[in-house]
C-alpha cells in the first residue's frame, strides 16, 4: 500500500491499473485529461489518444468484447460523440470489463454546457458510478471495473472538476498486470441486426435487473435520526462537512439504478428526506418514483432546495441542510465591488494570434465585405475576444464547417470557417466533404499548431497525416499553406483565397501552419528577445491594443515595452508595427526555425 | 485536529498551482491531510486563477470562508474577496498585472489598498525580493514564506517544505523570510 498526493484523474488511473486494465483510450478534454496521460506512464499497456471520443469508445469497447479489461476516457460532451455505440455497446453487454469515464463540468469552467451525463446511465441502461473525493475515485474505480466484469456490462464512471482536479492523499496498491482479450467470435450477440437486437434487448433488460442488485453495495448509511439526507457523488463531502449530528445520511456512490430494497430501508422511520446532488434531479425523480409506489407519505426535498444549475458550493449546500432542518441561516452577500476583467489569452508568441490578424485583414483585401466566423473548440476560441472577435459561433467540436453550411444556406453570405488541426482530425472532415460534396463556398482556416494545445500539448495527428494532402483527396482544389508570421504573404494568399472561393462558389482552404509556442519554449534554454527602439515608437498603441501580446505592455506615454521574462523572441510582433520600432535581441538559437516549422 | 483554508489567487502563468502543489505535498509529509481544488480549462494563461488549499479534518474540496488569502497579483485580491471576512489576513503582492484585454482600465496599487483598508493586509513587492535572490520567477516563493510565517508553520514542518524545494527556489524563500521584519499587518 502506498499513500500520495494524488489528482482525482491520477487516482482514477491507479484504480484502473490495480484492476487490470489493458487497453485505455480517450480524446483530450478538461477535466478528463490526466487520466490517459497517468496511464500513458505504464508501456505493458496499450494506452492511445484516439481522433475522436467515438473512435476512443469503440476502440475500448471492441476490446472488451474478447474479455480484455478496457477504459475509455473522455469529457462530459466528449460523450455525446460516442453516444452512439454507448447505446449499442448496453444491448450486447461485454466479456471482460469496460469503464467509460465521463468527467463532467458542472459551472461550465472549460465547456459549452453542463450537461448531466447520468441521464445517459438512465437512457443506456448503463450503471453510474459517482466518486465523492481522489481516494474514492481510486476505489470505486476498482470496484466498477468488478462490478463489469461481474455482470458482463459496461459502467460508466462519473466524476467532474472537483473531483478529476482535486488533489488530495491517496492510499492505493501496485498494478497487477493488464489483462488482454483472446479472439473469439459471437456475431448472434455482437452482430446488432434487428433479430439479434431484439434478443440483445431482452439479455440487457435482464442484466439491468441484477444491476438493480449487485449496485446495493455502492450505497451507504450512517447516523442517526428521523430526519435523512441522500447525497449522491462529491455532494457527500460538502453535506459529511458541514452536517449537525442527529441526522442519517444516504451516500449514494452509485446514482443509477438505485437499489429498491435499500431506498424503502433508507426511507423508513424518515419524517422527512433532502436530496443532494449536483446539476440534475437524477437520483430524486428515483427516490420521488420509488416512495409514490411503495406509499411513504413523508416531504422529500431536493431541487426545491439545491439549485439546479452550477457546481455545489459549501454556502449553497449549508443552505440547503439548514432550511431543511429548520435553522436559520443567511448566505453570505456576494462582494460587488467593480474588479477589472481577466480573461484567459493567447500565450506570448501563439501562432493563431497572428493568423486571426492575417485572417481579418486578408479577407479584406479579397473584397469580402462581410462575413461570419464559424468556429470550433480549442485555444483558438479565445479568437472571440476583443480585438480579434472572430468566432461568431462555436457550439461543439466540429461546429465550424456545419454551420457555415447552414449560414451561407441562409443568407447567401460567404462564410469563414476556423478549426484547429486536431478539431480538424476529431469531426471535421466529414464536414468537410460534405463542404465539397454540395459545393460550399467557404474560406476554411486550418490553424495547425501540431499539438491538441488547449488540454495540455497533446498529440494532434497532424503530426502524421498532412493536412493539405487530405483536403486535396477530399477534392478540394485550393489548397495553400502560409506562415502566420510572416504577415504581407499570408495576407495575400488569404485575399487570393477569398477571391477564388467567391469566384468559383466552392471551398478554398489554407493551412496556417507553426508550432504552438509551449512547445518551442520547452525546447531552448535561452531564447532571442524583441525589443522597442523607444525613438521610433509613436506610441500608436497598435502592438497592445489591436495585437495584443501579453508580453507588449504600455508605459506611461503611450510607447510600448517588451516584458522580457514574458517575451519569448518569436518575432511575430515586428511586422505588425507601422513604424518598424520592434527587432530581435540577442541570438537566434541553433534549430529555431526548424522547431517552429517542424 | 485544526483546520486551516487557504486560496490562492493569482494570473494563469504566476505558478498559483504550483504553489498549491507544494503547500499539500508538505502537508502530507507532515502527515495532514490536504486538498487541494484547481480550475484550469484552456490552461488559463493570464486569466484569473484561483486554489482551494484546505488542510487539516477536510472534507469538502472548496473554501466557505478562507483563513488566508494569498494573492501573488494586487488585484486578484479583490476578485477574492468574498471567501474572506475580516478576520481572514490577506497575504498581497504589490504587483498589478494589466488584463490582455485591450483598453481596459486597471486600479492603481493605491486604489487597491484603499479597497482593502478594512481587511487585515500585509503587503509584500514579491518579486523583488524574488529578483534580489536571484530567481525572478520566485515570487510564489517569497509568497509561501510569508504563509509560513503567519501561520501555515502550526500545521507544516518547515523542513519538510524546504526538502521540496531546490537550492533557487530555497534562497528566495529565505529572503522571503527575512523581509518579514519589515511588515506590519494593516
Amino acid at each position: 500500500m502506498k499513500k500520495s498526493l494524488l489528482l482525482g484523474n491520477e487516482a482514477i488511473a491507479f484504480g484502473a491499473l490495480k484492476a487490470g486494465v489493458g487497453i485505455a483510450t480517450g480524446y483530450p478534454g478538461t477535466p478528463s485529461t490526466e487520466i490517459i496521460e497517468t496511464l500513458q506512464r505504464f508501456r505493458d499497456r496499450y494506452v492511445e489518444w484516439s481522433v475522436n471520443e467515438k473512435v476512443a469508445f469503440e476502440t475500448a469497447y471492441g476490446a472488451s468484447i474478447t474479455g480484455a479489461y478496457s477504459l475509455v476516457a473522455m469529457k462530459h460532451v466528449g460523450l455525446n460523440v460516442a453516444s452512439d455505440p454507448l447505446m449499442s455497446s448496453s444491448y450486447t453487454g461485454v466479456e471482460g470489463a469496460f469503464v467509460i469515464v465521463s468527467a463532467q463540468d458542472p459551472s461550465m469552467w472549460s465547456s459549452q454546457n453542463e450537461q448531466d451525463n447520468r441521464y445517459y446511465g438512465l437512457m443506456s441502461l448503463i450503471p453510474v458510478i459517482e466518486p465523492y473525493d481522489p481516494q474514492s475515485a481510486y476505489e470505486l474505480t476498482v470496484k466498477a471495473f468488478y462490478l463489469s466484469s461481474k455482470v458482463h456490462h459496461p459502467v460508466i464512471l462519473s466524476t467532474n472538476t472537483r473531483i478529476s482536479h482535486v488533489r488530495g492523499p491517496v492510499e492505493y496498491e501496485e498494478p497487477i498486470p493488464p489483462i488482454f482479450g483472446k479472439l473469439q467470435k459471437k456475431p448472434d450477440k455482437y452482430s446488432l441486426v434487428p433479430d439479434v437486437a431484439r434478443r440483445d434487448r431482452q439479455e440487457q433488460l435482464k442484466r439491468w435487473e441484477l444491476i438493480q442488485q449487485e449496485i446495493k453495495e455502492f450505497n451507504e448509511i450512517e447516523g442517526d435520526g428521523r430526519k435523512l439526507i441522500i447525497a449522491s457523488g462529491v455532494a457527500y463531502s460538502y453535506v459529511k462537512e458541514i452536517l449537525p449530528e442527529s441526522v442519517r445520511i444516504l451516500r449514494l456512490s452509485a446514482p443509477v439504478p438505485l437499489n429498491r430494497e435499500q431506498i424503502i430501508k433508507a426511507l423508513e422511520d424518515t419524517d422527512e428526506a433532502l436530496i443532494v446532488e449536483e446539476l440534475e434531479p437524477i437520483v430524486e425523480m428515483q427516490i420521488k418514483s420509488i416512495a409514490y409506489d411503495e406509499g411513504f407519505r413523508i416531504r422529500i426535498h431536493g431541487k426545491d432546495y439545491v439549485p439546479r444549475s452550477g457546481e455545489l458550493t459549501p454556502d449553497i449546500v449549508e443552505f440547503a441542510i439548514k432550511k431543511f432542518l429548520g435553522i436559520y441561516y443567511e448566505p453570505k452577500t456576494k462582494v460587488e465591488e467593480y474588479v477589472p476583467p481577466r480573461p484567459p489569452a493567447m500565450c506570448p508568441g501563439c501562432p493563431h494570434r497572428s493568423s486571426f490578424i492575417d485572417i481579418k485583414r486578408g479577407i479584406t483585401l479579397g473584397g469580402l465585405s462581410q462575413t461570419f466566423f464559424s468556429g470550433d473548440i480549442g485555444c483558438y476560441s479565445l479568437g472571440i475576444l476583443p480585438p480579434f472577435q472572430e468566432q461568431d459561433s462555436l457550439t461543439n467540436m466540429g461546429s465550424s464547417l456545419g454551420i457555415a453550411n447552414g449560414i451561407f444556406r441562409a443568407t447567401g453570405t460567404i462564410p469563414v470557417a476556423i478549426i484547429g488541426d486536431s478539431t480538424f482530425f476529431h469531426s471535421g472532415l466529414s464536414a468537410l466533404a460534405n463542404a465539397v460534396y454540395n459545393n460550399l463556398p467557404v474560406l476554411v482556416v486550418v490553424l495547425d499548431n501540431r499539438v491538441t494545445a488547449m488540454t495540455g500539448q497533446n498529440p494532434s495527428p497532424s503530426r502524421e497525416i498532412d493536412i493539405a494532402n487530405v483536403a486535396k483527396g477530399l477534392g478540394v482544389e485550393y489548397v495553400k499553406e502560409i506562415d502566420p508570421f510572416n504577415l504581407k504573404e499570408s495576407t495575400k494568399i488569404i485575399a487570393d483565397a477569398t477571391n477564388w472561393v467567391k469566384q468559383n462558389k466552392k471551398p478554398a482552404l489554407i493551412i496556417a501552419k507553426r508550432a504552438c509556442a509551449l512547445e518551442v519554449i520547452d525546447k531552448f534554454d535561452k531564447l532571442p528577445i524583441a525589443e522597442v527602439d523607444i525613438s521610433k515608437c509613436t506610441g500608436c498603441t497598435i502592438c497592445y491594443d489591436y495585437f495584443t501580446c501579453p508580453a507588449i505592455i504600455p508605459r506611461e506615454d503611450k510607447k510600448a515595452f517588451i516584458d522580457p521574462v514574458l517575451c519569448i523572441g518569436c518575432g511575430a510582433c515586428i511586422p505588425i508595427c507601422p513604424y518598424s520600432a520592434i527587432s530581435l535581441k540577442g541570438k537566434i538559437p541553433e534549430g529555431w526555425d526548424e522547431v517552429w516549422r517542424s | 485536529m485544526e483546520k486551516l483554508d487557504i486560496l490562492i489567487a493569482g494570473v494563469g502563468g504566476q505558478g498559483v498551482i504550483t504553489l498549491g502543489k507544494i503547500i499539500a505535498t508538505s502537508a502530507l509529509l507532515s502527515g495532514v491531510k490536504a486538498l487541494v481544488a484547481e480550475t484550469h480549462g484552456l490552461a488559463q494563461r493570464g486569466g484569473a486563477v484561483n486554489v482551494h488549499v484546505r488542510l487539516g479534518n477536510v472534507y469538502s474540496p472548496l473554501i466557505k470562508k478562507a483563513d488566508f488569502l494569498v494573492a501573488l497579483e494586487a488585484t486578484e485580491a479583490l476578485r477574492n474577496l468574498s471567501y474572506t471576512d475580516k478576520e481572514t489576513i490577506l497575504i498581497v503582492n504589490e504587483r498589478v498585472e494589466r488584463s490582455v484585454l485591450p483598453r481596459v482600465k486597471m486600479l492603481s496599487l493605491d486604489e487597491i489598498k484603499e479597497r482593502l483598508k478594512e481587511y487585515r493586509a500585509i503587503y509584500i513587492p514579491a518579486e523583488r525580493v524574488a529578483i534580489d535572490s536571484g530567481n525572478p520567477r520566485g515570487a510564489n516563493i517569497v509568497m509561501l514564506s510569508l504563509l509560513m510565517e503567519f501561520g501555515l508553520k502550526k500545521l507544516i514542518d518547515e523542513d519538510k517544505l524546504l526538502s521540496l524545494l531546490d537550492e533557487k527556489n530555497k534562497r528566495v524563500y529565505l529572503a522571503g523570510k527575512e523581509s518579514i521584519t519589515f511588515l506590519r499587518i494593516r
